[in-house]
């Protein structure tokens, strides 16, 4: 009896699965957001999400999986069925699992949706800080080694980059790094004096510098921003720079390879459809997040050479497990 | 099957736990040596973590624990071994009574079955299957009341909160969009 | 004058009144169903109210958050179940005073309790914002530390049998909540190379298994028993009551608005320190601690709901979260294009005051609800246990499911609850397991940042103590504390005061 239940109800979902190809979406689409919610990867998908689902007519349930760097969720979406109805909605960070021992899987076992906004990243510090800019800090970290700290957010996090391209430019600086889980609290810490400079996401600081509770130093960018035309851009104190930037922590959808490529297609289209709606535009323009909406060819290409970039950077400056040789990505510029 | 001794010394509730403080009940000592055990085992699992490489590295706290732990659990073990035996009490009467064990493998069943088979056929065999044990009462009734209350929490947790608990072998997702689809009409 | 008008915002829009109503309400239940978490609730209202205004999306999240915040009192007192982490000290005299078919008694008391925590909590925010906040920036690393320590030693309070067994079931928490990627380093702790700890163990699956799983199975030794009848017939605590508890509910306050404002520490914290606050300063309870005392209501509850003034308190000044709701509260500001940080309270004082506008409406609605429907709720208690004992259970899995849509929760949630059942038969406290998890990493994480900032060097480390006011305070109190927990001390406390009562617990 329970076996002819189980082989009809089975019988059913092979149906459903059969037919998803031509009216995808049949069913309900799951959306694992790999950041907790509040967070910012969790506010972009939010945001971007109601408005790919009128596109798609279909509808997209969002969870949060967190935990292991995001490796949870990322496992946990390349465990399901290669049929679009299970997204991954990530940051970067899988990009650096291999070399950092995180994990054995990243966005190469993954088919990129879209990549929508990347975010620049900015060097901040504490008002009281004896220094108002890049140069002033770099000159008070020669005159009194390891005492100036320096926030950071464990390895492979954007100021763990961020330190790791100064260390390179400029050589290896001696300061104390104190670990945060995470840019908010870091960020909360250097108000209260608890860190003195911290390397962060510009849309994550701009309203406290906009009030004066955080000082810029410098935009790690090749120009100055828009939203801060006033901070200068890294480059323009030292020119060495221009070999890594611009670089920034990015937010992508994606689907497991080997979904069927109408899937992609409708997906695609979708959250093409939902970037482009003025609502998220401003958004993202509000949060200091540069629009970029690639998909397809365009957006595997921006992936391997943020790859390389990042996980050689990261590997000059000491900090990998284990080689990006061993997995195949290649020095850039080779 | 359930002699309980004083109200107090039952542990249903957290402030006031069972045990007897100059005695030791059925099993005790068994489960002290456990604890002993599993703390020199997380020990040594903390050392390995990062040994005594810096005050902040990612071991010293856990280690720190740990070496609690196991010095805690090794005195409790000791003090153990001189109490007296509670007269009268047995692991299979008052520790581990036939229900108790009966609907504790029950709950291993679910969470091996929740995966293969699904949320809502795993709780419903589950909810059936206790309550016929439990009140014995009629098949329609325990039929009703599990399937009623099943819907109920599936409801809240499946569509209000959208908590997407394992679909197994039935097409939840499929259902859900095929009702949206009729309520969205011409859509 | 434009700051009172927006306040009264909520008051004069029939449509906001009612989602304010409706989501305290909703929170009232969601709060008391262990699993349902206000967090996840805002989180799906965030998609919900997507196309809303902003003022109605921020009236419903407010109106589930308080009465989320209060409705985990409701199953710690009729079931021994918090439906939250911070009803945990709730469950400790909530639950012995429903054996005793209190219930009703138990339910009114923290309900206006929970009003006049909530109350005090907005008041800070309305009158006080900007200076909790600069007070709140101020705590460094080692103050997270120290703070941390204090709650710890609350294992003294927290563990009514064995001391020993307390210390043990205490640090087995701290460890507890080190399993998994070390979130500073991302190495690995506790895992012993599996992949599915690698992701930790969520606390609330820890909690729903020992207080849910642990306490139906104890439950099952005596499912034919018939449940207390609860006397339900005088709920509203008389005005003497009130103002017997007055004084200790100002204190309890207190600590819940600023541990609620300091970011990294939320209501479960501020309801375990008050209960201890309350055991320290309340010389004849009633009834003793542990067996029903009112204290032990009053104390946690008026500091959890005072925490939810404190959370906003740091959101609506700096833009930053005070605790999980906030956070996400942050992130649905910035979703209706606003941007929440310290010029909201000058580009927009009105979205300040419309937020204590709500606030203090919700908090009127969670009396209303609180001490209406209280019949319903006692209805569950009497059910039969053989119904109640399996729902409980399935709650409990569908609830630790929910948490993070894992199924290792599930089994991690049904393990700590076979576990937890041993513990109770042979005498160990629960409740400092809990707090050792809640505590691992603000203890864990600050002890490390603070010694990291100091060099690894233990001098500079204690000499920073010494030099801040704010840190010496702490590093007394918890000397203090330590000091007179133990036995040496309350011996010789006894012999000088020549009170037989402080008998010394072995």
């Amino acid at each position: 009896m329970k076996r002819i239940v189980l082989g009809a109800a089975s019988a059913l979902v092979l149906a459903a699965a059969a037919a998803s190809a031509q009216d995808y979406p049949t069913k309900e689409i799951q959306g694992i957001i790999q950041w907790g919610a509040g967070g910012s990867t969790d506010t972009v998908m939010r945001s971007v999400t109601p408005h790919a689902e009128e596109a798609l007519g279909g509808t997209v349930v969002m969870q949060n999986v967190t935990g292991g760097v995001g490796a949870i969720a990322l496992n946990q979406v390349a465990g399901q069925a290669a049929d679009g109805y299970t997204l991954l909605m990530g940051a970067e960070n899988p990009l650096l699992y291999k070399v950092m021992g995180l994990g054995d899987k990243d966005y190469s076992d993954f088919t990129p949706i879209n990549i929508l906004a990347r975010g620049t990243p900015i060097l901040v510090a504490n008002p009281d800080a004896p220094f108002d800019d890049y140069e002033g800090m770099m000159a008070y970290i020669k005159e009194n080694p390891g005492e100036l700290r320096l926030g950071a957010t464990g390895p492979g996090g954007l100021p763990s980059v961020v330190t790791a391209m100064i260390n390179t430019v400029e050589g290896e600086m001696d300061v104390i790094s104190v670990p945060y889980d995470g840019d908010g609290p870091a960020l909360t810490a250097l108000q209260g004096g608890a860190i003195d400079v911290m390397p962060a996401v510009l849309g994550a600081a701009i309203e406290g510098i906009r009030a004066g509770n955080i000082k810029p130093l410098a935009v790690f960018d090749v120009a100055a921003n828009d939203k801060l035309p006033e901070v200068p851009a890294v480059t323009s104190f030292n020119e060495g720079y221009n070999t890594y930037l611009p670089w920034g922590p990015f937010f992508g959808v994606f689907v497991k390879k080997g979904t069927p490529d109408d899937v992609v297609a409708k997906l695609t289209e979708a959250y093409a459809a939902g970037a482009e709606t003025a609502d998220f535009q401003e958004l993202m323009d509000n949060r200091g997040f540069t629009m970029m909406s690639i998909s397809g060819a365009e957006a595997e290409d921006f992936l391997a050479k943020w790859q390389q970039g990042t996980t050689w950077l990261l590997q000059d400056a000491g900090l990998t497990k284990s080689s990006p040789e061993d997995f195949g990505i290649a020095r850039p510029g080779n | 099957m359930s002699r309980i001794e004083t109200e107090h010394h039952d542990g249903t509730s957290d402030a006031t736990p069972g045990g007897y403080e100059g005695q030791r009940r059925p099993g005790e000592l068994v489960f002290g040596a456990v604890m002993v055990i599993a703390s020199l085992v997380l020990l040594w699992n903390a050392y390995g973590i990062s040994g005594f490489e810096a005050l902040s590295a990612p071991g010293s706290v856990p280690m720190a624990t740990t070496a609690v732990m196991a010095v805690t659990a090794l005195v409790i073990f000791l003090r153990d071994l001189r109490l007296p035996r509670v007269a009268g009490e047995t692991v299979a009467k008052d520790i581990l009574p036939g229900p108790v064990l009966v609907i504790a493998l029950m709950l291993v069943a679910y969470g091996v079955l929740l995966k293969p088979l699904g949320f809502l056929p795993t709780s419903a065999l589950f909810l059936i299957a206790a309550l016929k044990m439990l009140a014995r009462r009629g098949w329609l009734w325990t039929i009703g009341v599990s399937l009623g209350s099943l819907l109920l929490i599936w409801i809240i947790f499946r569509i209000v909160f959208t908590v997407l608990m394992p679909a197994g072998i039935v097409p939840e997702a499929e259902a859900i969009q095929a009702f949206r689809n009729l309520f969205a009409g011409g859509k | 004058m434009d700051a009172f008008l927006a306040f009264l915002t909520v008051f004069t829009q029939p449509e906001l009144l009612l989602l304010v109503g409706v989501g305290t309400f909703a929170g009232v239940y969601v709060g008391a169903i262990p699993g349902l978490s206000v967090t996840m609730a805002v989180s799906i209202l965030i998609s919900f109210t997507f196309s809303w205004d902003v003022y109605p999306a921020i009236s419903l999240m407010i109106g589930i958050f308080m009465g989320g915040v209060y409705g985990g009192s409701r199953t710690a007192i009729l079931l021994n179940i918090p439906g939250a982490p911070s009803a945990i000290a709730t469950a400790l005299d909530g639950y012995p005073m429903a054996q005793r078919g209190e219930a009703g008694t138990a339910i009114g008391i923290t309900t206006v309790m929970s009003f006049f925590g909530g109350f005090i909590g907005i008041a800070v925010l309305a009158l006080a914002a900007p200076l909790v906040s600069d007070f709140a920036l101020k705590f460094q690393p080692r103050d997270y530390m120290l703070l941390a320590v204090l709650g710890i030693l609350l294992v003294g309070s927290l563990s009514s049998g064995s001391l020993v067994k307390g210390i043990f079931a205490g640090a087995l928490g701290i460890a507890i909540g080190a399993v998994g990627r070390d979130p500073l380093t991302f190495t690995e702790r506790f895992t012993f190379d599996l992949s599915i700890m690698q992701g930790g163990i969520s606390f609330i699956a820890v909690m729903i298994g020992m207080f849910g799983v642990s306490e139906a199975l104890m439950q099952l030794h005596h499912v034919d028993k018939t449940a207390v009848r609860q006397k339900i017939s005088r709920i509203v605590p008389s005005f003497s009551t009130i103002r017997k508890h007055l004084p200790l509910s100002l204190q309890t306050s207190t600590i819940g608005v600023i541990i609620g404002a300091l970011p990294g520490t939320g209501g479960d914290i501020a309801a375990l320190m008050a209960y201890d606050h309350a055991k320290r300063v309340t010389k004849k309870p009633q009834y003793p601690f542990g067996k029903g005392a009112i204290e032990g209501l009053v104390a946690p509850e008026t500091a959890n709901n005072a925490a939810v003034g404190g959370a906003f308190i740091p959101m609506m000044t700096l833009g930053i979260p005070g605790d999980a709701v906030t956070a996400i509260m942050i992130g649905a500001l910035f979703i209706h294009g606003l941007n929440p940080g310290p010029m909201l309270m000058i580009d927009q004082p009105d979205m300040f005051w419309f937020i204590v506008g709500a606030l203090v409406t919700a908090n009127f609605f969670m009396l209303l609800f609180g001490l209406t429907g209280i019949k319903l709720f006692t209805k569950i208690v009497e059910m039969p246990r053989a119904v109640l004992i399996p729902l409980i259970m399935l709650l409990s899995i569908v609830g630790a499911y929910a948490v993070n849509n894992s199924i290792t929760d599930v089994y991690w949630m049904l393990g700590f609850g076979f576990f937890g059942y041993f513990m109770r038969h042979y005498g160990y406290p629960l409740g400092p397991v809990i707090l050792g998890v809640i505590l691992s990493r603000l203890l864990d994480d600050n002890w490390r940042r603070a010694i990291i900032s100091e060099r690894e060097d233990l001098g500079r480390f204690f000499h920073g103590i010494v030099t801040s006011p704010l840190s010496l305070v702490l590093f007394i109190a918890v000397i203090l504390i330590f000091v007179s927990q133990t036995p040496l001390w309350t011996r010789a406390k006894g012999k000088l005061l020549g009170d037989p009562a402080e008998k010394v617990k072995q």
